[in-house]
């Protein structure tokens, strides 16, 4: 794990030459270097990103319980199921998967361009200033999501679904994603590569396309917010928009960098790249209406929404070109954890350009859509196309920063099966259970009650796949504390 | 995506009809704006939608007898939020206030779901009620709940302001007046929502 996945030799044509993956390899950045500037923001993101993913995975296993056991916590308002759904969404979204996108953002950046953050020899007070910067922006950052939530749990949500927090606490997140996000875009423009990496593109999209998407999307529903007959088509758009095109990017430029490296493989098909880069973007601002049929947004809207649904098709299938190949068992197979849920996010976002464009078809999106098939889109995308390649940075990245062997090995497995058991549970319980519902619904003699019990099974089956994912980021957390205190908390045993 | 909606669908207005007398959409109360408020902060909107869809693939909602016709954008023309929801946990709310028109039903439903619903899987909001000891008279908007729901004798369960703004606002809820853009409606009042 120690190794240096960087080397300036590599190429994504011809891979790396056996035996250039180490410290020692002429040519090589000085990776202590990089690592130095890094350092600080790096592991403050993560670190603050995994406790919002410990804390929403609780408050998740608390919503499924309500929906077996409808008396569960109930009466007390701090408890009810809608005011703690939205908590457990955006800190989800913007506790764990955008400061996280953000974490591996910056150590991508900075790796694949071989430039430092900032150079302390060179210019100390640019230096500090920068890092003074970044803290106060992770600082604000963290503040708004605890403030926000809190102010949620107290009754002051905005009512929009993924955009609940208060306008202070929105616009703190947006001001201190430009404070940090600005550093990487800047990076990209002082790469020592002349040729930029296909995983440098997603990286570029991902930091630039938050604030346009996240601050568009605030202004016409929260802040200034538009005449409501025109709000849903805005939110269709935010909610395919946002996971696509500013947080799936960054994993996506997770999987281009680090997997061919992790091989020492070339990308296969490397000239198909830009194609599907160009298609994620021009068809990820419509993933959001891809099953809009019959509500109440234009015609046309609805109808390009399924053509654009199938369309997703189109960059799944070239990431899967390129990326496919190299991901699968073989002779040069890394025994890591990173490398297992990088190539585990590949399979998830194949799986969800898979069921968009099913779930696009007009007959299946009219049964289908308001049941846990929708859901199990979303999960898909979000623990698995996104949060999957973010872990795997996160296995790559903290043990270099923290410049020791710290991780407990056997932890990390059992957070990986942990992870994937209670991932696939749920997503098989949402597509089950949404297909059974779904068809009920459909049905207008079924009545809605008996559709409810229908469902029932399948409600306790989220509750187990839930508890896992709990446990299975309680057990991250534990290591990366452990990892993070070294031998002043846990002492080796002699 | 975004300015199309915003340059277009946001400027559309109230239409007046002539034969009725009246402006459709029609106007919500000070209570039922106060509510929609509540309905916002209970996050209602994560279960229940506020849609009525008919196409050749979709027609189980107008048979389910959620709504007399298809949602249109005007229908939201009146409200802050458009709460348009993406799961149906819960059923569709666009036209309660015209399927369940009785106010102490949905009191007692917010309190206790399962005292008119048995089997429903909604979750108790009995926080926008109080439990009170009785004194003097019972209270005028005291629910009336029997068996294992009722409150120990000698008290009563009183709505709060919140649960009256949130009830007033699901009775507002009923898309059944006619609009020019939603085709004609069959078996509706066509009277203006308080």
């Amino acid at each position: 794990m120690s190794a240096n996945l960087f080397p300036m030799h590599y190429s994504e044509e011809v891979g790396i030459a056996d035996g250039a993956c180490s410290e020692t390899t002429p040519g090589t950045l000085d990776s202590r270097a990089l690592d130095d500037s890094l350092r600080v923001p790096v592991l403050s993101l993560f670190g603050n990103a995994l406790h919002w993913l410990i804390i929403s995975a609780l408050i998740a296993v608390v919503l499924s319980i309500k929906l077996v056991i409808p008396g569960f916590l109930g009466g007390i308002s701090f408890f009810s199921y809608g005011r703690l759904a939205p908590i457990a969404w955006d800190l989800f979204l913007y506790g764990w998967a955008a400061q996280a996108a953000l974490a591996a953002g910056i150590w991508l950046t900075v790796r694949l361009a071989g430039t430092p953050l900032s150079d302390q020899k060179k210019n100390p007070i640019w230096a500090t200033l920068q890092s003074t910067l970044l803290v106060s922006a992770t600082i604000l950052w963290n503040l708004a999501i605890l403030l926000g939530s809190l102010a949620i749990l107290a009754g002051y949500s905005t009512g929009v679904e993924w955009l609940e927090y208060p306008n202070w606490a929105s616009g703190a997140l947006f001001a201190s994603f430009l404070m940090i996000g600005i550093w990487a875009v800047l990076l990209f423009d002082r790469r020592i590569n002349e040729r930029a990496e296909v995983a440098q593109w997603y990286l570029v999209a991902g930091f630039c396309s938050f604030p346009w998407i996240y601050g568009t999307a605030n202004l016409l529903l929260t802040w200034k917010p538009l005449q409501a007959s025109a709000q849903g088509p805005v939110l269709a758009w935010f909610s395919g928009s946002f996971p696509v095109l500013s947080l799936l990017p960054i994993s996506l430029a997770a999987l281009y960098a680090l997997l061919p490296r992790m091989k020492k493989e070339h990308l296969h098909r490397r000239s198909l790249a830009p194609l599907g880069f160009w298609a994620v973007l021009l068809l990820g601002g419509w993933s959001g209406v891809t099953n809009l049929l019959g509500s109440p947004v234009p015609a046309w809207m609805s109808a390009s929404g399924v053509v654009c649904g199938v369309l997703f098709l189109i960059p799944t299938l070239i990431i899967a070109i390129n990326l496919l190949g190299i991901s699968r068992q073989g002779e040069k197979q890394p025994k890591s954890v990173s490398f297992g849920f990088l190539r585990n996010g590949l399979y998830a976002l194949i799986t969800v350009g898979a069921v968009t464009a099913f779930c696009s078809v007009p007959d299946v999106s009219g049964a289908l859509r308001f049941t846990g098939v929708t859901d199990a889109k979303i999960q898909l995308l979000l623990i698995g196309a996104v949060s999957f390649p973010l872990f795997g940075v996160l296995y790559e990245a903290v043990p270099q920063l923290l410049g020791r062997e710290s991780w407990c090995p056997s932890l990390s497995e059992q957070h990986y099966w942990l992870t994937l058991i209670g991932f696939w549970s749920l997503i098989g319980g949402l597509l089950l259970g949404g297909l059974f519902t779904g068809l009920a619904l459909n049905d207008p003699t079924v009545s809605f009650l008996n559709i409810t019990s229908y469902a029932f099974p399948f409600h306790v089956m989220e509750v187990v796949a839930r508890i896992l994912l709990f446990v299975a980021a309680t057990v991250l957390g534990f290591n990366i504390t452990r990892a993070f205190a070294g031998d002043y908390l846990f002492p080796k045993r002699s | 995506m975004v300015a199309y909606p915003a340059l277009q669908m946001g400027r559309l207005t109230p239409v007046t009809n002539a034969d009725l007398g009246t402006t459709f959409p029609p106007v919500y109360g000070g209570e039922a704006v106060a509510g929609q408020r509540v309905y916002a902060s209970e996050g209602c909107v994560y279960c229940h939608s506020q849609q009525v869809r008919q196409t050749s693939f979709t027609r189980s909602d107008i048979e389910r007898g959620w709504g007399v016709r298809p949602s249109v954008a005007r229908d939201y023309l009146r409200d802050s939020t458009a709460f348009l929801g993406s799961r149906r946990l819960g059923e569709d709310l666009s036209n309660v206030g015209q399927r369940l028109s009785d106010a102490s039903w949905h009191y007692r439903h917010l309190y206790a779901p399962a005292s008119v619903s048995e089997g429903s899987i909604m979750p108790s909001y009995a926080n926008l009620f109080t439990v009170h000891k009785i004194e003097g008279q019972r209270s005028v908007d005291a629910l009336e709940l029997d068996g294992d729901f009722a409150p120990k004798a000698g008290y009563e369960v009183v709505p709060t302001a919140d649960a009256k703004n949130l009830v007033a606002y699901l009775l507002s809820l009923r898309h059944d007046y006619p609009l020019p853009e939603a085709g004609s409606v069959t078996n509706a009042p066509a009277t203006p929502a308080n």
